[in-house]
Formats: structure tokens, sequence, C-alpha cells
């Protein structure tokens, strides 16, 4: 067996990029029992922590970068470790030194399209409110009810604009007067700062912040619970307060007031994913379910791991951007628990889950059998 | 259906307890004082959806689990699956329910009695089914109390038995086998996924449900998880004078602790009302006994179902029969339970009615509930001799479940010799002896004088004795408890209590040299700052405290740098700033025990290593403390402490007893250090820490003078050599030998807190004893017939409680059996040549008859 | 506590009414689980007037749904 000694200087700058929640940890194993990580390949948060606490973490290595963010450890720990904050602390001081492994080599590139074009998808900012234009959405102004944030990857990627669209086409039809920032949105940077770049975070987060501020902007709707995490539990940092809604839960309250009549009907069995930053992280379950409910004829079923025990897609993070091997994605194990439990259409509510399953949907060749859907989609389809 | 009532059950009742007609009443009592034994609540893990219960039909509670391994339970005694009630092949416990989680709705503090219990179901577990695979996964195993550790090893070394340490996922259920997924972590294989047939889930306690509405009634202050909030000076006071607390809701507690602290309530109660003793209470009076003995026998037999205990084997009804056809039966019935109220009244009508002069019960063993049915003869005018248990369950039906028919005629044969030998039993008197209300308190430290206060208290004067030349003992050198009790002043207030108690007498640099006498009526000699005292007294209690062990590991005694807990706490007081400034210290755990020479936990270090570790830090955050621990053993609410410091920075490493730390004395940077390596195993790496001070948790050891009182005494002394209380659970505070009794760290190591709930708890026994003028003496004991004594002596070198002696009579030098001093044993009875010396109730006559029926 | 506790003189004369005076005793003891039991047991033993209460039909508490008790293994009932 190795000797070695504690690095107390690793130990203080780990504590120093907000990790020091480490300390709690009585090794229960827990975090380890109910990783997904460990339904794909072994993965332990336990010695994550472990090497931490003694200043002994792999700088360079690639299990500090492994965490989604998922949430399932820490929403379970006995000892209220904070296992997302250490991770995210870790990866900070492999930013600051710049040590990336191969697998998370695409987050730098990410970084610089972060920082030049408010996207991480390499994408020109001016094309950020292109796929507006055939809807005739209107850009935000102080007199409408509400700011629709769209998001990065709803206003470039192929499959998710169709989302976006959606959403603003269900978000007419219940008459509601809302306008985007086309151009001046920025990323809201919820990613890239578990991905340890707290400074491009800081960045893209304030220039949002001045650009809310500067439009006069009050109710925020957001597509991705990524966006709804760190508008809503984040911003505040910065002393300010917007108000802000997720697609799922704004569809709930437009339905409850009248305003979004629900006339139409899907004869499918439909199964609901929760993404993490929706539901563990944000406690919003019941209201996706509501929205299904109301489509005549779906009949909605629950996967194995379903609420607070959702498996994770994989996506969050930042692990959207780096490369995960076919076997070990989460996504595939996903979408077998939707066909074991019959589901023609998986329904989520966040664009890095679509854009996960989509993939692990060619992957297992289940084109024909099983379709990926956003819940605005499928409101958007059932109202006439 | 009458009044909506289907009145079914009250057909059924053979008891006829079931009444319709009674009504809530409501009754105001006046009252002097009230104990609040409210106890506690098991967990319910319904309210955490991650454990499956109540989704799952094969994850149950513990609770659940006893009720399953109960003969009186769902499947009488089966352990079965609810889903196909099927023979589960394998089971798995999950620990730590509700307990030690911060998680919204279960408990931050341990709840201190699952580990145990958990051990005990699979030591039940494999006696049911020795094939069952049992499954523990658990975080530390507190094997704290006495015992506790030789019964985890022995749960531990039952084959197919696996401790696992790690929290679980309880994962799922499979849909077809209805079985149940745990997912757990291992040091260095991952994470592994097992099928389980059972899952018991280990609940904790929980205060009792309606705590908050319980405070207001009683205008008493709770802590914040819901319990009493301690007094540290006596966790049985509470803010009301005048209302106690006993028992869990002082926090989690077991089941001595429960029983120990209900005698300390009852004494502090007895400080509070003495001058009203006996004043409101009825005296019990028996009928006149009945003189039956030129009668010819007339024996009635009741046959006990014990529920289904008994029936369930036995044909109880063919047993009944059997017995009407024996010699001098007259009467015969079965009953459900013998013991309860209604059946004993039964036993009593039915003896006069019939004209009945003994009794058999067919029941259990006579060891718990002989005392009840000779009550029930007196009731009934009889003397209580005449009465006889032929043990039909612990005997038959527990030991021949599966064969019905034989133990039906097994039991039937053990009613025929109980018979034969009933019809030879004699009536035998009981006498009453004086009791001297003094009481004898061997021991000046917590222990002793919260028990010699509580007794003075109650209007008994009290002979202290104290080896040393001050009061105090152990809590000399203690300084803080880790709820923040300062010592010294508590005990300087204890101590100026005691002398200034006109009943209580101290004899200084005392030690006793000769104890005799007997129950009520001691005498004990004491040497005592160069005179020799004796001492007549009704009661004693041995309060002798323990040592701390001498480490020979570690360099310690080598290297002024490696120090006890017991000397860092004193040095801390003392402010010696090569302590309380060092830049880092190293704390071992389980210094001289938990090994093979002793074999037990000392209960207090695991505590005591985190209040040295909190007040150091206190003074220097920056200090870097690393305790090396083999299970952190901070039970009941310590956990609180334990994760203070984690809080505040104590690292914490775990090692095992094939690879313990080394302690190298080395130079480093200039300064001579200690140089630590211990393995840790999460990392797989050994760490090597460097520090300023070393500190040992040595073990609590049994003081020096303890086999040596105990010989006096002639009181017994566990495997570990601590004093033996006469039964764990129902007498925790006193000895198997009569008159004498226990408390503190000379009974098993213990926190102060418990020291003095256990020295109250000691008084509450004593005081029931020393408030009565007279006690009796059983009329089973030995006789000599003086015609037949050959004055051989034999006898009395036999005898264990020097209860026989040579005494001049007319017919020259005999032996003489000390009524009060024999207990019944025998012993002589086999060594006499002569057959001269006889046990009553156990004579010739009978046994023979009982072996000649056989 | 003074007024708490009945003074001797009156306690007396209420004893002196003998079973007449029914609802007075010398202390309540709430809750009918094992420490309960043991606290009544001890205090009549001792001389005093017991009022046992228990919220359930029957006394016991938790340790009478134990099957067995540790170490002996002994029935708990």
């Amino acid at each position: 067996m190795e000797t070695v000694a504690p690095f107390n200087e690793i130990v203080d700058e780990i504590k120093a990029a907000g990790g020091e929640i480490f300390k709690m940890c009585f090794q229960c194993g827990l975090c380890d029992s109910v990783c997904p990580w460990n339904r794909v390949r072994p993965f332990s948060m336990r010695k994550l922590i472990r090497e931490a606490a003694f200043g002994l973490t792999d700088v360079e290595g690639e299990e500090l970068w492994l965490c989604t963010t998922c949430g399932n450890c820490a929403l379970q720990c006995p000892r209220q470790v904070k296992q997302i904050d250490i991770s995210v602390s870790l990866r900070r001081i492999a930013t600051e030194y710049q040590v990336f492994p191969t697998s998370v080599k695409p987050v730098r590139t990410m970084s610089g399209s972060l920082v030049g074009e408010g996207n991480p998808l390499n994408e020109a900012r001016g094309k950020r409110g292109d796929w507006a234009k055939e809807y005739g959405v209107k850009p935000f102004s102080e007199d409408m009810e509400i700011l629709y944030f769209v998001g990065c990857y709803l206003s470039y990627d192929a499959r998710l604009k169709k989302v976006a669209a959606a959403t603003a086409e269900v978000l007419k039809k219940a008459g509601v007067n809302f306008g985007i920032l086309g151009e001046k949105e920025n990323c809201c940077g919820e990613s890239i700062r578990k991905a340890g770049d707290e400074s491009v975070f800081k960045r893209l987060a304030t220039d949002n912040i001045k650009t809310f501020i500067d439009n006069g902007v009050k109710k925020i709707l957001v597509s991705s619970p990524h966006c709804y995490h760190t508008l809503k539990n984040e911003y505040p940092e910065f002393m300010v307060h917007f108000e802000i809604v997720h697609v799922a839960q704004y569809l709930a309250e437009l339905i409850a007031a009248g305003r979004l009549k629900v006339d139409g009907e899907l004869a499918k069995k439909v199964t609901y994913h929760d993404p993490c930053y929706l539901g563990r992280h944000n406690d919003i379950f019941d209201e996706p379910r509501e929205v299904l409910g109301k489509v005549g004829k779906l009949e909605l079923v629950e996967m194995a791991d379903s609420r607070k025990k959702s498996l994770c897609c994989g996506g969050g993070g930042g692990r959207i951007w780096m490369e995960t091997a076919n076997s070990e994605r989460f996504s595939n194990l996903r979408l077998e628990q939707a066909r074991e439990v019959g589901a023609e259409i998986l329904v989520t509510a966040c664009p890095y889950c679509i854009t996960n399953f989509e993939e692990s949907r060619l992957n297992l060749e289940l084109g024909e059998v099983l379709e990926i859907k956003d819940i605005s989609e499928i409101i958007n389809d059932a109202v006439k | 259906m009458k009044e909506d009532k289907c009145d079914i059950c009250r057909g059924v009742c053979q008891a006829d307890a079931i009444d319709f007609r009674q009504t809530p009443k409501k009754r105001d009592i006046n009252v002097g004082a009230v104990i609040l034994a409210v106890g506690i609540e098991p967990f319910d893990p319904k309210t955490k959806d991650e454990y499956g219960y109540g989704r799952m039909e094969n994850v149950v509670t513990s609770m659940d689990y006893e009720r399953l391994l109960s003969s009186t339970g769902p499947f009488a005694g089966e352990v079965l699956r609810l889903s196909d009630k099927k023979h589960p092949k394998k089971i798995a416990w999950i620990q730590c329910v509700g307990s030690r989680r911060l998680t919204e709705g279960e408990n931050s503090y341990c709840s201190g009695v699952c580990c145990t219990y958990t051990q005990k179901q699979v030591i039940l577990t494999k006696g049911h089914d020795a094939d069952v695979d049992c499954t523990i996964f658990h975080n530390d195993i507190r094997a704290f109390g006495k015992d506790f550790e030789r019964y985890f090893q022995r749960a531990e070394e039952l084959p197919g038995t696996r401790f696992i340490r790690s929290y679980v996922a309880i994962d799922r259920e499979l849909p077809e086998s209805k079985n149940v997924v745990i997912k757990y972590a291992t040091n260095d294989a991952g994470v592994k996924e097992e099928e389980f047939d059972l899952v018991v889930l280990s609940v904790g306690l929980n205060p009792p449900e309606n705590f908050r509405e319980l405070a207001d009634k009683f205008g008493i202050d709770l802590n914040h998880h819901g319990f009493s909030r301690a007094i540290h000076s006596n966790p049985i006071a509470t803010n009301q004078p005048g209302i106690f607390v006993s028992g869990a809701f002082q926090g989690p507690t077991d089941i001595p602790e429960s029983v120990f602290t209900a005698s300390g309530a009852g004494a502090q109660c007895g400080e509070l009302l003495d001058y009203r003793r006996g004043k409101l209470a009825n005296e019990r009076v028996y009928p006149e006994e009945r003189d039956v003995s030129f009668e010819e026998p007339r024996i009635g037999v009741f046959v006990c179902h014990c529920g289904a205990n008994i029936s369930s084997v036995v044909n109880v009804p063919a047993t009944v029969e059997y017995a009407l056809t024996l010699p001098n039966v007259v009467y015969a019935q079965e009953q459900l339970f013998s013991c309860a109220t209604n059946s004993a009244q039964q036993i009593t009508d039915l003896a006069k009615e019939k004209g009945l002069n003994r009794i058999v019960i067919a029941a259990c063993s006579p060891r718990t509930l002989e005392p009840l049915f000779r009550d029930t003869l007196r009731e009934a005018g009889l003397n209580q001799y005449y009465c006889d248990m032929a043990n039909i369950r612990e005997h038959c039906s527990w030991v021949h479940t599966k064969q019905k028919e034989d133990a039906t005629r097994k039991a039937k044969d053990i009613v025929r010799m109980s018979v034969a030998r009933t019809r030879y039993l004699e009536p035998l008197q009981e006498f009453d002896l004086p009791v001297n209300p003094r009481a004898l308190v061997v021991g000046g430290g917590i222990a002793g004088m919260t028990t010699a206060l509580s007794i003075a208290e109650q209007g008994h004067e009290v002979e202290l004795i104290e080896k040393n030349n001050d009061l105090g003992g152990m809590a000399r050198r203690l300084h803080t408890t880790i709820e923040g009790m300062e010592v010294q002043p508590f005990l300087k207030e204890t101590i100026r209590k005691v002398y200034a108690n006109p009943l209580i007498h101290v004899s200084h640099n005392a030690k006793i040299t000769d104890v005799s006498g007997f129950l009520g009526n001691f005498s004990a000699t004491v040497a005592t700052e160069g005179r020799v005292k004796k001492i007549e007294y009704g009661a004693a209690v041995l309060a002798i405290g323990a040592d701390e062990y001498q480490p020979s590991e570690y360099l310690y005694g080598e290297n002024d740098k490696v120090f006890t807990h017991l000397e860092i706490g004193e040095e801390i007081a003392a402010g010696n700033e090569a302590v309380t400034r060092a830049d880092s210290l190293v704390m071992i755990q389980c210094v001289g025990c938990r090994n093979e020479e002793r074999n037990y936990c000392s209960r207090v270090c695991c505590s005591h290593a985190v209040k040295n570790a909190l007040k150091l830090k206190a003074n220097k955050p920056e200090m870097e403390i690393y305790i090396l621990f083999r299970d952190m053993r901070t039970y009941g609410l310590r956990e609180d402490y334990y994760r203070d410091a984690a809080e505040m920075g104590v690292k914490f490493i775990r090692f095992e007893m094939d690879d313990q730390p080394q302690v190298e004395a080395v130079k480093a940077g200039g300064k001579d250090i200690l140089r630590v390596s211990v393995p840790d195993l999460i990392l797989g790496k050994r760490l090597e820490l460097d520090a300023d001070i070393v500190s040992l948790a040595a073990a609590v050891v049994p003081a020096a003078a303890t086999a040596e009182i105990a010989g006096m005494f002639k009181v017994a002394l566990s495997p570990d050599e601590f004093f033996k209380e006469a039964h764990v659970k129902l007498k925790p505070v006193e000895f198997a030998a009569d008159g004498v009794y226990l408390c503190g760290t000379a009974h098993y190591p213990k926190h102060i807190q418990e020291t003095i709930n256990q020295a109250y708890g000691a008084a509450g026994r004593v005081l029931t004893l020393l408030s009565q003028d007279t006690v009796t003496a059983s009329g089973s004991i030995c006789e000599v017939h003086e015609d037949d004594c050959v004055s051989c002596g034999a006898c009395i070198t036999a005898c264990s409680y020097d209860a026989i002696e040579f005494k001049q009579t007319d017919k020259g030098r005999k032996a003489w059996v000390n009524p009060v001093l024999c207990k019944g044993d025998g012993l002589c009875n086999a060594k006499c040549p002569t057959n001269a010396i006889v046990l009553k109730h156990f004579t010739d006559a009978e046994l023979l008859s009982q072996i000649d029926a056989a | 506590m003074e007024n708490e506790v009945l003074p001797v003189d009156k306690i007396q004369q209420l004893c002196q009414g003998g079973s007449g005076v029914s609802d007075f005793g010398d202390v309540l003891v709430v809750g009918g689980g094992v420490s309960g039991i043991q606290a009544s047991l001890d205090l009549a033993t001792a001389g005093f007037k017991v009022y046992l209460v228990e919220t359930g039909p029957s006394i016991g508490g938790n340790m009478a749904k134990l099957d067995k008790t540790f170490p002996t293994n002994d029935c708990s009932m």
C-alpha cells in the first residue's frame, strides 16, 4: 500500500474553490450506491470526496469531470455533503491550471464560443433570433406580459428549434403577449459554471442581468430547466430577483386560468421523464404530469425511476459537451426503461435530455417505436 | 347488529374480557409527584419513499420483524414473506433508518439500540432456520454496552452472516419474485447489486408523537429533538419541580436504562414525598390459611395454552382429560393464559368451590411466574407451597414444535410426574426478618455520593466508605462533559451536600476488611484512619468505580508527547500550551480494549475524543486534529457532537484491527514530532500524519479492588470482570445476592449522566427494601434431622453461603442451618453421608415420587 | 414546589378519610411501558399510592411487542 501525506495546500485550494463541505462526509457510501454512473461503469464519489479531504485529488484525471450534477446523492446524503459543490470546486481548480483530459477538451472550445458569441455551439450571435421569424415572434418590449428566454439549444439546434416554435405557437394560441431578446440574449451560463469556469459564468450572467434590466423585464419564461435553475437560484447572488417560470409550469398556469383549452386528443402511451434540474433540483414534478393529463386519450405511464428517483440523461454538469462512450450513456438506459413500460412517446421538458435521448434513439434504432417530445410540442399539437 | 356493534368478539372471548358498556370517564386525581415515562415511537419509514416501505411487499420494519419472529405473531412464529407466504432464504437488514441522517423527516441522532437489536434478530433468525443468509448493511457498529461486543461477535461469526459497511439504495422490486434489489458500495470493488427475499429496515426511535402537547401540559422544556431537556446534573429531573422523566423520554435508551431511570425517578419521588410514605397505600390482606395437612390430597390441574405457545403443539384438552385420570386429581381444566388476572381469580375460586388443597399449573418455567401462582394459593386460603408448576412450554412445546403427538405424550408425562410430587408437598412457613434501615455505600465518587444523598434524603442513615482521602473519585480528573456541564463545580457542590447531610457518615482512607450477615441485617468491618469501625446495615450499594488503563502501546510512557484522553482533558483545563497551541494532534481510539485481552468497548472514549477535539478546536481552530477510530460510537444524542467535530474540520480515519496505526518519534523541520501512519480504507493508501501530540483512548478497566470486594460481598463478576448485575434487563442495579446493589462504572464504563441516572436507580431499589420494617425469607430451606447427624462437617464445607454451623445440643455437637442465610440450593444434601440434612420443598419423598411416576 | 405539595396535616386528614377519598395519590406515572411499570412497582413497594395512566388498552409498551430480548434471548413478556 502506497504511503502518502495529506497535501494541505491543495486542501486549502479546494476550500477556497467552494468545496469545504467535504469535511462532513462520514464515508457511508450512499452516494456511490445511488449514483447513475455505477449502472454503466465504476465511479466513486465517496473516494473523490475522500481524496479532496486530504488534498490527494488527481487534478489531471477524468474522475472529477464525471459528475452530471444530477443531485441524486445530495438529496439523500445523511450528512448533507453537497457533492455537486465539491465536484465543481475541483473543476475550478483544473480549469485554473488549464488541465483537461481528452474527453473534456471540447469544453475549452465551448468557453471560447460562449465568450465570443454568447452560445456554446459556435453559432453566430446575430442568428440567435432567426428561428422566430417565420412565427412572427416579436422582440420583447416593456409592456409585454412575459419575456421568453429561449436558450442556446432552442435557438440554434435543428431539432430543438421545433420546440421553440411549438412554444411560441402555443403561447400565441393562449393569447399571451410575449417577446424575445434575440441577439441580446446570452447563454444563461449554468453549465459552464458546473464545468468549473466561474469567470465565464459571471460574464454571461451579468450581461443577461444588464439586458433584463435595460429592457424592463419582470417575468421570464424558460424552456430549459438549466436556465430555470440558474436564473431562479443563482442570479440572486447578483442581488437581482426576476420571476422565473418554466414552460411546464406556465402551461399548467394557462390551462388553469382558462386561457388555454386542450381540446385535442392523442391516443398514445406516453411516459414523462423528469429532468434533474426541474424535478430533483427544483421540486417541479406535478405540473408537467397535470398538463399531460389534460390531453384526451393520452395514457400516462411511469418509468421505473421516476420523480425524485429520476434517472439522469447524462447531460448535466457540462457533460452535454464532453465525450461519453456509447456504452456509458445513461440515456440509453432511460430509453430502455421507457420501452419496458410500453411507452410510444417519451416526453420531457429539457433540451439536454431531448438531445441525449434523440441520439440514443438513433443508436438503439428505436426510430420506429419511440418518439422523443418536449411537453410544449405535445400541448401545441393538442390545442386547436 | 346491536347498536352498530357486531358483538362477535364478545362471544368468542373465553376470558369474558370484552365489555361494551364501558364508557370513557374523566377523573381528577391529586398527586404529589409525576413521572413521565412516555417512551418512544418507532420511526415510520413510510414518510421516506426511498425505503420502499408500504410500496414493496417484502420490505418490513424491525418492529414488524419482531412480530414475524414471535410465536404469538401473524404466522405463529414462522418467518414468512408477506408476498407469497414463503420462507425467505436471503434477508437484508438496513441500519440507521430514520437515524443519523440530516435528511428531512429523519433524526440526526443515533437511536443507540438498532445495532444490537439487529444482531439479536440475526441470531434468532438463524435459530429459526440456520440456512438463511443474513446480511447487515451498516455504518459504524455501535456495540457500546455491556456484553454488546461479545454479542456482536456471536452474530458475526454465525455462518452465512455478512456485515457490510455501506448505506444502500433500495433500488427496486422485481415484478415476478417480489424480491428486492439493493445496491451498496464497496471500498475497492465498486457498487454491487444484490437481490434479497426480504428486507428489514432497522428503524430508530422517535420521541412520542404527542411530545409537544405533553410538554405544554406539564410545562416541561424539551430539547430540539423533542425529548426532555436534560438537566446535566440530574437527567431524571425537569425544569418543573415534582415532575420527573424516566426511560426513553430522556433520549433514546435501551431497556436496562429505562428500568433503572424508573427506579431513579421513584427515588426522587421518595425524596420529595418521604413524609407521606405508607399513608395512602393499602396493605394487602390475605384470607386466613386453612390447615389441610390432615386431608387427603385433592389436586386441581390447570393446563395453560399460553396463547398458542403450548396449544399449537401440545393437545391441551387431551392433557386435561388425562390429568383427570390421575390419582388424587379431583379437578382439571384448560386456560388460555393461566397467568392472566382473571385466570388466577378462577383458580382461587375453583380451589374454594371444589375444595382443592393442592394445585398443579401445567404451563411455563417457574422462574418467572411461580411467585404469582403461589400468591394465587394464598388468596385461596392455602399454604403457598402446595403449588407445583409442570413446565410443558420450555421443556416441551418449544423444543418439540415438529412432533406434536410425541409432545402431547411428553406433556402428559410431565403432568403425571408433577401430580405425583404434589401429593407429597408439605406446607412451609416463611418468616419475617427485621430490616436495619441503614445503608452502606462503598465508593465516594459521583455514583456513590449521588446514591448516598438520595437514600439520606429519604430519611435513612448512610455509611459512605471512600478508599481515598477525598471524595470525588474519577470525576476529580474530568472537567467538562460533552454536553457542556462543568464537572468541578458540580462535584464540589455534591461533596458539600454529602458533608452537610447529617444522615451521611463518611469514612475516608477506608478499607473494608470483613462483611457478614444477611438481607436486611449485614455487618461490615471497616478500617479507617487508624481505627476499626463495625457498621451494621440493611442494604449495601457497591459504587467502587473503575480505573484508567495504563497503555504500553504507541510510545506511551516513553515519549512525553503521548497522553491519554483523560490526561489531555486535564492539560486543556490546566492551559498547557504544548497541548492547546499544538499545530497538529492525533487521537488513537480503542487502546487496551476491543482486543483479545479486554473484549469489550469502553463506551465513553469516542465521545471523550470528540469532546476534547471540540475544546481544542474552539481554542485554536486551525489545529489539525485527526481521530483514528475503529467505529465511532457516539451513540444517542452524542451523534450531534460527532457531526459538530466534522463541521469544525476534525478529520476521522477508520482503521481495522489487522492493520493498526503506527507511531514513531522522528525529527522533521528541526523539531521533534510523532509520525503516525494509518491506512485509509477508502483511499486505499497509507496516510502519514505528523503530530505534535498523540492522545490515546485508554480503556476503562475494572477498579483494582473489584474482585476482592466481590468476594467479600459474595457478588459475581461479568466475563470482563466488572460487577455482574442480577438480570441485565429486569434487575440492572442489583446483585443476585439479596440486599446488595450496584451503580456507576463499577458495573460498566459509562458517562457521568448515565452514572447519575443509575445511582438514583440504585437508591430507588434500596428504598424498596429499607422502607420495609421486615423482609420475608423463603420457606424452601435446609433443615437438619439432628438424630441422623454424625457431625462430620461435610455440609458446612459444601455451603457457599456460610449458612451452616455446628451447635451444641442435648445430643451433642450437631450441624445447624441458619434459615436466613440458607439459599435452598441443596448442595449440602448431596454431601451428607447420612441424609440428615434435607431441603424442604425438595424432599426425597417429593422428588422420588416424581421420578417414580416418570 | 410548596404549593404543589399539600401540607402534611391535610394529607393525614385525607388519609384518615380512608377509601372514601379515592382521588388522592402520591405519584402519577404517565406511560405504561417498561419504565412506567418499573417506576410504579418500585413506588408501590416503597409505600406510595401510584396512579399509572396509559393511553392504550393494555400496558407493556414497545417492549411487549418484542419477541425476545438481548442478550439472553429471554421472552420479553
